[in-house]
This record gives structure tokens, sequence and C-alpha cells, in this order.
């Protein structure tokens, strides 16, 4: 016999079997207030970060990649709209695209020597991931991958398949900017750098 | 190994080698288990923050690290239907040994697009080396590859041969 009196529409299905009853306790270890595990953040707004990419694009202009770089990773956006965190990516990512590869180790080992440097390659190691997480299309976000996106399959004398879509080119370019950034900064800071980049609950 | 593979797969390697940091840490909802947490999601505090690691679209690693276990999942580079049915096949063949990997996940995790998942518990980096693991992981990346290029190569040389055979009576 069941041990519900009273059948309704909700108690038919096998629905509450599911529930979670753990998270209803206030106590309960579901419950736990991350906000608690990081410092409280100030909101980044849209204009602040627009107006931060012109700064940064100024610097740039002017041949000073290397203050571009740091200004964008001293003010990083750890709380506000999503378009805000976004935007922010772009521009960190538009600068490190814009730095030749010769130059890379020998300005990580500057921002790093320099005070306050270690925080400032966190940061890019955050961003790195987290353009990597978005540019891929990977993270959460579900954009599934099914076969209609795939080129068909050529037949006959062609072993050699085509490249599906055109725009997987650019989102490999970028890719292996990031790739090689990981590496040179792993070389320079470390593999705590990634660690802490884990660990860190001021999220980008 | 091709220019674009060696800094994904160092960076895929260091990525690991950083998340493999795991203790033992019993259950804090049910006494006297001790589960991984990353797949039980009982304790927000103790799950870290998620890195994923992308070469282009088609092939990306996601690493969910947690306090006492950490889940590696691999989308494996599929450019068109046939390796999509291959990859598709050999993680099937895979999934149903997984005992005999000990690390290896039944299922892949639910976010869309990952072909295999690994789950490495403390239980394992206890009494397995933790660079032989890592090593394992990247050697797999590799591995497979070569392997699902090859099984492409083959099928198509028999699907030639086959289709030849059926075609030379009406000849």
């Amino acid at each position: 016999m069941s041990i519900i009196q009273q059948h309704t529409q909700a108690t038919l299905s096998d629905a509450w079997r599911t529930i979670n009853i753990d998270a209803l306790q206030e106590d309960s270890s579901v419950n736990f207030d991350t906000s608690t595990l990081h410092p409280a953040l100030p909101e980044t707004s849209e204009a602040e970060v627009r107006q931060l990419t012109n700064q940064v694009r100024q610097l740039l202009r002017g041949g000073d990649a290397e203050g571009a770089l740091r200004g964008c990773l001293e003010s990083p956006v750890y709380r506000g709209r999503d378009e805000a965190k976004e935007a922010h990516l772009q521009t960190v990512i538009e600068v490190l695209q814009s730095i030749k590869a010769s130059d890379m180790t020998p300005m990580l080992q500057r921002i790093y020597a320099s005070p306050g440097g270690t925080e400032c390659l966190d940061v890019l190691m955050k961003y790195l991931y987290k353009g990597m997480a978005v540019t891929s299309g990977g993270a959460g976000k579900s954009n599934p991958q099914t076969p209609t996106r795939m080129t068909p399959q050529q037949t006959g004398f062609s072993q050699m398949s085509g490249r599906p879509g055109g725009s997987s080119e650019s989102t490999g370019g970028a890719m292996s900017v990031l790739l090689s950034w990981h590496e040179k900064v792993v070389d320079v800071a470390g593999l705590g750098c990634i660690g802490r980049c884990m660990t860190d609950w001021r999220k980008v | 190994m091709s220019q674009s593979l060696r800094p994904y797969l160092q960076a895929v390697r260091s990525s690991l080698t950083a998340a493999l940091c795991l203790s033992n840490f019993a259950s804090q909802t049910a006494e006297r288990h001790n589960v991984p947490e990353v797949e039980a999601r009982t304790s927000p505090e103790v799950l870290l923050t998620p890195l994923t690691i992308a070469r282009n679209e088609n092939e990306r690693v996601l690493i969910e690290p947690s306090i006492n276990s950490i889940r590696i999942s691999i989308k494996i580079k599929q450019a068109d239907e046939i390796e999509h049915i291959l990859v598709h096949k050999f993680t099937r063949f895979l999934t149903q040994r997984a005992e005999s990997f000990f690390i290896l996940r039944r299922k892949p995790i639910k976010v869309v697009g990952y072909d295999i998942s690994f789950l490495i518990t403390n239980f394992h980096t206890e009494e397995m080396l933790k660079h032989k693991l890592v090593d394992f992981i990247i050697q797999f990346m590799e591995e497979v590859d070569k392997e699902i290029s090859e099984m492409k190569l083959f099928l198509n040389a028999r699907a030639r041969f086959v289709a030849e055979s059926f075609l030379t009576p009406f000849d």
C-alpha cells in the first residue's frame, strides 16, 4: 500500500522522489554561503569597462603593450553583469593577441618581479582559462555539437576531410595565442598560479 | 607532434598537475560516508573553479577540481560524421570496461559535447603515482586521435573494397 494517503496529480508522478530534502534544512552543507569565502567585491558597470577598454586601446596604439596588459589585469571585473565581464575578457584577449611571441616571457618576468605582480599573473591565468572556455563554447553553456554542424563525409578518393565551418580557423588561432600565453605564465609564475586560479572565489 | 598540439597538451599537463592535490574528506551530509565531492555536490565550498583548456572548438578538456576528487572530461576531435560515429563506438567500448581502467568514469558528464570522462579520487592518488596518472591522461589524449584517424582510414579502405566486390557482377 502506498504511504501517500491522498493521491493528487503531483503525488502520482515520481517527481517528488527526486526532491533533495537535505537542501530544505537550514544548516545543511548544501546551503553553505560561498559569498563568505571572498572579501566584498565592488561592482563594475559596463560604462567603467568601456572607459578602461578605451584607455587600454590608447596605450596599445602608443606602443605601450606592457602598460596596456597591466592596466587591464589590475582592474579585473569580479562582480558585475555578464556583459561587463565579457567585454573585459575581450579587451584582455585583444591585448594578448597584439603582443609578439618573443616579447611574452620578458614582459611576464618584468610584471612578475614588480610589486603586485603575482596577483596580476593570477588574474591573467583566470582570463586565459575563461577565454578558452568562452571561445570554445563550452563550460556549462549548452550548445549541442550535433552532426548537423559537420560537413558531410567526403566519399571516394579523398581521405582529407573538410574543415567544419569557416569559423574554426579564427577560433583556433585565438586559442593557440591563449595556449602559448598559458605556457609562458606557468613558466614564469609556476604551478601555484593555476592552484590559486582554481581556489580563488573571486571569479572573473 | 604538430605545432599546436604541444602547447595544448602542455597546458593540460600543468593544469592537471596543479589540480591533483587531493586529500581525504568525508561527506558532510551523511555520517561515515566518503564520496567524491565533485560528483555529490553537497558542499559548495569544497568545489573549486572548473578549468577549460581548448585547442579549438572541436577539441577541449574540462577539469573540475574539488577537495577529494577531480573530474576530467575530454572532447575528442570529430571533423565529420564518420569520426563522430567512430568516437562514439570507441568511447563506448572503453566505458563498458571501465573497471579495468580504475579512473575511467562510466558515463561522460552531462555537459553537452564531452565524449569521455575520468574521475580521480584521493584514494587513486594515494595508491598510484600522481605523475603517472597525469602521463596516462596525456598519453590517452595523444593516442585517441591517432586511433580514430587510423580507424577512419581502415574503414574507408574496407568500404571501397566492399563496394568494388559488390559492384563487380554488374560490370
